[in-house]
């Protein structure tokens, strides 16, 4: 990790000095002007640590991956903390052989907008299968969860609206209440105070967004006293079950279930690329508010729908997932055993109570020396640093699946806590 | 050192980064200025107080009161950390009001201001009062400790122009998020541009600098519309 601190050479802009956030804002008579200055700083930055971003996958991600060094080019065996994929399923017998059978039916891709030539059978037998699971009269697809809140929320409010969101909500969800052009508002993260203090400034239609499991932190929603706040306001609440979905709940409908809460919250969202590996979003509720987003939701409406041996395989997944509860058992199970081994270790985990856990490195100048011995000892995790999450809380993220086992969990606490240890970061 | 720039050295440079509305930014940023948002709708007020220790008029104390806005970004040239719109500077002596105003064109309050930091062990408070008024209290914070030398632009318009100077500041600097500071902004006149009510009183963000020196090249005059 060598240069991590390397001088100011004339004007270029050096590794440690600045980050991504320095390089979105810049004024001046040619929008080219950041483009010398960033392939300046990522020259530098590339191989002192943001070679471990993108590297490529050379096998299915079960948990163990084939991954291309970006830096030394070689293919290396490694067991896999980095995908999501919670219960293991994407790659399942079952679902790929769907998916094998929908190529030969429908081919690749679904040739057109889902309110035109685009939808299908088996996009329809998702929806159906989705709604069912959540307990909803209908859902509805979207090719991407990014695009399902994009989509959703810009199809239900408007200019003058008024749209609350936690803090660390995802970009998706940022960038629906941009495209609403509705007054956005944030309150500090799962802080039920700070959000009736916003929602007092607020006056005609008001949408609360809450995530079911925040994604950098793996911190579970505060939602029986946010509802109770955005009740008592008359906001409605959408909770973006991304990270929870077909894992929190006694059916696995999510953190709303979890809680009791299925029914006083008024929109449900999530995705299929998370504890299900594959790729979608969708959104359940009643026939009506789907019908409404069908209409009006333009993500959805312009893109073209879910490749069908997708979605094929997506149905094989929600299947498994309703037949196979023990899924979601081993992945709680491992969840504990691994909470508790870091534990013992002295490995902090931030607020995390859930399969995504942050090992805290809290220190942005090292994070990337840190992944870097993490990953030459066998481990494929990533770090994340700066603007992604707030200066000094540098961490590795960890996605835990039902398919680790605890011998791969045993392992991957002996690396992380050894590296950490040897680093200082753990005493 | 006849080289065209402006040194000045200081002992303690605070600063605090809050949230506040972008309609409050907009009220206060001239038309050309846009400004940084930290989340949509969401812009950055910054309160900066200086202890100098050497200038051109002697030791002062300074605060500053500033929107974040778009740094000019030009090919060759080194990338700005960020910039400041200053809105309003306050000095605790004439002399340094009188400098600052005719040779950057910074607005400020024309009355001496009382600038008092007080250090608790790795906390600095700077208490801004207006003859027996309180004006604000900024606090911060320390974390971890590293010399560094900084680009920062600042921009300025008075009735003479608009203007753009680049400064280095160099020292020891401690920065983090770990939201343990404080500002609390009194109902005073000296705060009228902001609403209150709206500015997040725990700062996002928190600097430090110990020891160091600020360095103004010579100003440059921008064409606006």
């Amino acid at each position: 990790m060598e240069a991590a601190h390397k001088k100011a050479e004339g004007n270029k802009p050096t590794f440690a000095e600045y980050d991504y956030s320095n390089f979105y804002y810049g004024a001046g008579d040619d929008p080219l002007n950041l483009l010398g200055p960033f392939a300046s700083w990522y020259e530098e930055a590339l191989p002192n640590g943001y070679y471990l971003y993108s590297e490529p996958v050379h096998s299915a991600p079960t948990t163990r991956v084939q991954i291309k060094d970006r830096k030394t080019g070689q293919v290396r065996d490694l067991l896999n903390l980095a995908s999501y994929n919670y219960l293991g399923i994407s790659y399942r017998e079952e679902v790929k052989q769907a998916a094998i059978e929908a190529v030969h039916k429908y081919g690749l891709g679904a040739s057109g907008s889902p309110i035109l030539s685009g939808t299908f059978d088996i996009h329809n037998e998702l929806a159906e299968a989705m709604a069912s699971f959540k307990d909803k009269p209908a859902a509805i697809l979207f090719p991407t969860g990014y695009s399902a809140n994009i989509g959703f929320i810009s199809a239900l409010m408007r200019s003058g609206d008024n749209v609350i969101l936690d803090q660390y909500s995802h970009a998706s969800i940022v960038d629906g209440a941009i495209l609403a052009k509705s007054k956005t508002l944030f309150f500090r993260h799962n802080n039920p105070m700070d959000l009736e203090r916003k929602l007092l400034k607020c006056t005609g239609k008001k949408l609360v967004v809450v995530e079911g499991v925040y994604s950098m932190d793996g911190d579970v929603c505060a939602l029986p006293e946010i509802v109770e706040v955005a009740k008592r306001h008359g906001a409605r609440v959408l909770i973006d079950e991304a990270h929870s979905t077909f894992l929190f709940g006694a059916n696995g409908r999510g953190v709303a279930e979890h809680f009791g809460l299925d029914k006083e919250v008024d929109f449900h969202l999530g995705t299929f690329s998370k504890s299900l590996g594959g790729q979608g979003g969708f959104v359940c509720g009643s026939k009506d508010l789907v019908d409404y987003v069908n209409a009006f939701g333009r993500s959805r409406f312009f893109s073209c729908n879910l490749a069908p041996p997708v979605a094929a395989g997506l149905l094989a997944g929600v299947k498994i997932v309703e037949a196979e509860p023990q899924l979601r058992a081993k992945l709680w199970s491992n969840v504990a055993f691994l909470r508790r081994r870091f534990a013992e270790e002295g490995v902090d985990i931030g607020k995390s109570t859930s399969q995504v856990m942050p090992v805290q490195v809290n220190n942005d100048s090292r994070v990337f020396a840190v992944a870097e011995r993490i990953q030459e000892r066998g481990l494929f995790l990533q770090p994340v640093t700066y603007p992604a999450v707030p200066k000094h809380k540098s961490r590795l993220r960890i996605s835990v699946s039902a398919a680790h086992t605890e011998a791969d969990l045993e392992f991957a606490t002996q690396v992380i806590a050894g590296v950490l240890r040897e680093e200082g970061i753990v005493r | 050192m006849n080289d065209g720039k402006t040194r000045y050295g200081y002992k303690n440079a605070i600063s605090g980064f809050f949230e506040f509305p972008t309609d409050n930014a907009r009220r206060i940023l001239p038309g050309y200025l846009e400004p940084v948002e930290l989340h949509h709708g969401t812009s950055i007020f910054a309160m900066t107080a200086f202890d100098f220790t050497e200038s051109m008029v002697g030791p002062y104390g300074e605060v500053v009161m500033a929107v974040i806005v778009s740094p000019t970004v030009k090919p060759g040239e080194r990338l700005p950390k960020s910039a400041f719109y200053p809105y309003l500077v306050a000095t605790t002596t004439k002399a340094a009001r009188d400098h600052a105003i005719e040779r950057w064109h910074l607005p400020h309050w024309m009355e001496d201001v009382g600038v008092q930091f007080q250090q608790d062990k790795g906390r600095l408070t700077a208490k801004v009062s207006s003859g027996p008024d309180p004006v604000a209290e900024l606090t911060v914070t320390d974390h971890s400790w590293s010399p560094v030398s900084h680009l920062y632009q600042s921009f300025m318009k008075d009735g003479q122009g608009a203007f753009l100077a680049n400064i280095v500041m160099e020292g020891s600097q401690s920065e983090h998020e770990e939201e343990l500071g404080k500002v609390v902004l009194y109902e005073h006149s000296f705060n009228r541009d902001l609403v209150i009510s709206d500015v997040y009183d725990v700062p996002f963000r928190e600097l430090w600098m110990k020891d160091g020196r600020q360095t103004f090249d010579p100003l440059i005059t921008l064409q606006t519309v």
